[in-house]
């Protein structure tokens, strides 16, 4: 085993017959970071997670998980995961609590550390008062915390997360969102599969982009200096446009919305922006950021694409 | 494993070595079967598919010792009541057990993986083999549960006579073992196969195969393993007309007859559910067989006549003459059915194939998987 934790995937392809769903994709998530992993749907999120997991053999690729290799050393590398797979079903007739006492069984944790531990996992994903219910009476947001939980039991080094927010209300994302930072700062390694790209802008470090079932890019999320669209409304649009026209930088309408787009190179350009346009009378109204970062890239690659 | 028993509540250890695909524990086969009849016991389907197959059971017990207390008039010869209606239970309760027992296993793993459950269970520390042996003992357990449940119309059949308590016990025991087997074979379908219903179906042939098809299979052989041999015969005498009013003198010839060699394809017989619970018994007398009527005697006898095979010398004097006047006895011995036992080679061959149902299924559930059945999500 290397000393070196987090994931680390390079090359790694996996295909079902004819059909490539995973051809080559490159991967690290470092310990304490939070991954997102982004890409169309089709794009092989799934079955690399399934790989990740140490469910499913690559055709080729090296794979290693908290420094062990899921092939060859799958007992080990299950042992350090945390795997909550995007459609999964639960044992309907036990009741929450039991579902992870179970999962607590069967990853080895005695009696008592497993009811304690899943007395603590109910409480983190606020379903104590449900966790006598059977489990077919949660809601789907519902049993999606409890996945979540059950992924949890064993305090695994590395969580895989496949679509974590679908089926959440705002308020459970939110919570999923400060769980997620504070498991990462706890010097887990966090890796989220999902296409709410808003979701994961507020959540990710870093974020790797598939496509086609190949990475095509990685960057940082928090690089607040990228070039970037910001929306500008003001409440006089037509003051606004005639001032842009005459001083500012390009823009672009959105439709028939009176607010205007304009490309600025980080947040130091949209503050400039903003107190020139302010000097010169004009009443913006609100400057902000076009969708986030993660979506501006994803489009941006969408785009490359086509 | 053996002494884990007694340490079930202490913590196995938090960090983990490698465990194989084969290794077994007790606390993570445990886990398993725990899990599975929790699920199996909370359905309402599997109680009432109890308390049917109590009624049933029990209806038959009471229209046998019925129909059998109508034929034998008032009871004169009550005392082998009891072999007739146990035979008859003993029957149906396996005929019974070999309908419901595919449909405890056969949706083992399949019903799990399209349920999106069976992915969250091989990601744990569970090995393979725990998976695959905790579901078998689950679906043995509730296939027991309904062999406990026609135990008392058994033994009321036994309360009758003319069964030994030493029957009933070889009885159940091959009973029991006979249903494992069966859910053995179903798990191991239900590995292979993507869909409940096509698991069900491979299963309910498989069983099909050993109870009806190999001993028909025995029946269509019948002229192959008939040859025309030399056989001295206690015969009539030459040139005895028939019309005499004396008693023909019998004497030895040597004819050439078709003797059927069943001793070398009773094998067929022997893997069949019916004759491994019929054959454990221990031998009944041949004498008592006709007015006993237990059927499961008869059918042990009958298979152990066919591993005996029949190519002595034949008596077809002996009898043949209805008139007056004493006939010399017979040299020739009756055919003594071999005690050599034909239960160990069936219930071998049975328990033959539900290892290999084991085995499959613990393949197929072997982690990282290499490849993936048409149609199936891993997850």
């Amino acid at each position: 085993m290397t000393p070196d934790g987090g994931i680390r995937a390079q090359g790694v392809r996996r295909s079902f017959g004819p059909v490539h769903a995973v051809a080559d994709v490159d991967l690290v998530a470092a310990p304490g970071r939070v991954t997102a992993l982004i890409g169309p749907n089709g794009s092989g999120k799934t079955t690399l997670l399934l790989m990740l997991a140490g469910l499913l053999t690559p055709d080729a690729g090296t794979i290693s998980i908290a420094g062990a290799d899921p092939v060859t050393q799958n007992y080990a590398a299950r042992s350090r995961t945390g795997w909550m797979p995007d459609v999964f079903g639960t044992w309907d007739s036990l009741t929450a609590r039991e579902v992870l006492t179970t999962v607590a069984a069967a990853y080895r944790i005695d009696a008592a550390t497993g009811r304690a531990r899943a007395g603590e996992l109910l409480e983190l994903v606020h379903l104590s008062e449900f966790a006598d219910q059977p489990a077919h009476v949660l809601s789907r947001g519902q049993k999606q915390r409890l996945g979540l939980a059950r992924a949890l039991v064993h305090d695994p080094d590395v969580l895989l997360l496949d679509e974590p927010a679908s089926g959440l209300d705002p308020r459970s994302r939110v919570d999923l969102r400060v769980l997620v930072r504070r498991l990462a700062a706890e010097g887990k390694t966090v890796l989220v599969s999902s296409h709410v790209l808003t979701e994961l802008d507020e959540m990710a470090d870093d974020a790797v982009f598939i496509s086609r079932g190949r990475t095509v890019a990685t960057q940082s999320v928090a690089d607040g200096d990228r070039p970037r669209e910001w929306r500008v409304t003001a409440l006089d649009p037509a003051a606004l446009t005639a001032w842009l026209d005459e001083n500012g930088p390009a823009y672009r309408r959105e439709g028939d919305s009176p607010a205007v787009l304009v490309e600025l190179a980080g947040d130091a350009a949209a503050a400039a922006l903003l107190r020139s346009a302010v000097e010169a009378g004009i009443d913006v109204s609100s400057l902000a950021p076009a969708g986030g970062v993660l979506e501006q890239a994803y489009l941006a690659l969408e785009e490359e694409r086509r | 494993m053996s002494a884990d028993v007694e340490v079930v509540e202490q913590a196995p250890a938090p960090v983990p070595g490698t465990r194989g695909t084969w290794s077994l524990s007790w606390h993570g086969l445990r886990t398993v079967t725990v899990l599975e009849l929790r699920q199996r016991v909370r359905s309402t389907r599997w109680k009432t598919a109890l308390i049917v197959w109590f009624l049933v059971v029990g209806l038959i017990t009471m229209l046998t010792t019925g129909a059998f207390a109508i034929i034998s008039g008032d009871g004169s010869t009550d005392e082998t009541f009891g072999g007739t209606v146990y035979s008859i239970v003993v029957g149906f309760v396996l005929f019974l057990g070999l309908l419901v027992a595919p449909t405890l296993s056969s949706g083992a793993i399949n019903g799990d993986r399209n349920a999106g459950t069976l992915a969250t269970l091989q990601v744990t520390l569970l090995t393979p083999a725990e998976i695959v042996l905790g579901k078998l003992a689950a679906a043995w357990i509730a296939a027991l549960a309904f062999l406990v449940a026609s135990i008392p119309f058994l033994v009321w059949a036994l309360v009758g006579g003319g069964v030994s308590w030493f029957a009933l016990l070889t009885t159940v025991l091959m009973l029991a073992l006979v249903l494992g087997v069966v859910c053995a074979i179903g798990l191991g379908f239900s590995a292979v196969v993507s869909k409940t219903s096509g698991s069900a179906v491979l299963t309910y042939l498989t069983v099909g195969g050993i109870t009806a098809v190999l001993p028909i299979l025995f029946g269509l052989l019948v002229p192959a393993t008939t040859t025309t041999e030399s056989v001295r015969v206690w015969a009539v005498e030459a040139g005895y007309t028939w019309e005499e009013t004396t008693a023909p003198e019998c004497e030895w010839q040597t004819q050439e007859i078709d003797v059927w060699h069943s001793e070398r394809t009773w094998w067929l017989l022997a893997p069949n559910p019916f004759v491994v619970v019929a054959d454990a018994q221990p031998l009944g007398d041949p004498e008592t067989l006709g007015e006993d009527e237990n059927m499961l005697a008869v059918l042990q006898y009958g298979v152990r006549y066919a591993r005996t095979g029949d190519s002595g010398p034949r008596d077809w004097c002996t009898g043949v003459y209805m008139g007056e006047g004493s006939q010399p006895e017979s040299p020739v011995e009756p055919v003594q059915v071999t005690d050599q036992l034909v239960w160990p080679w069936g219930l071998g061959f049975d328990l033959l194939l539900g290892a290999a149902g084991v085995i499959v299924a613990v393949n197929r559930l072997r982690v990282p998987t290499a490849r993936l059945a048409q149609g199936t999500r891993v997850a």
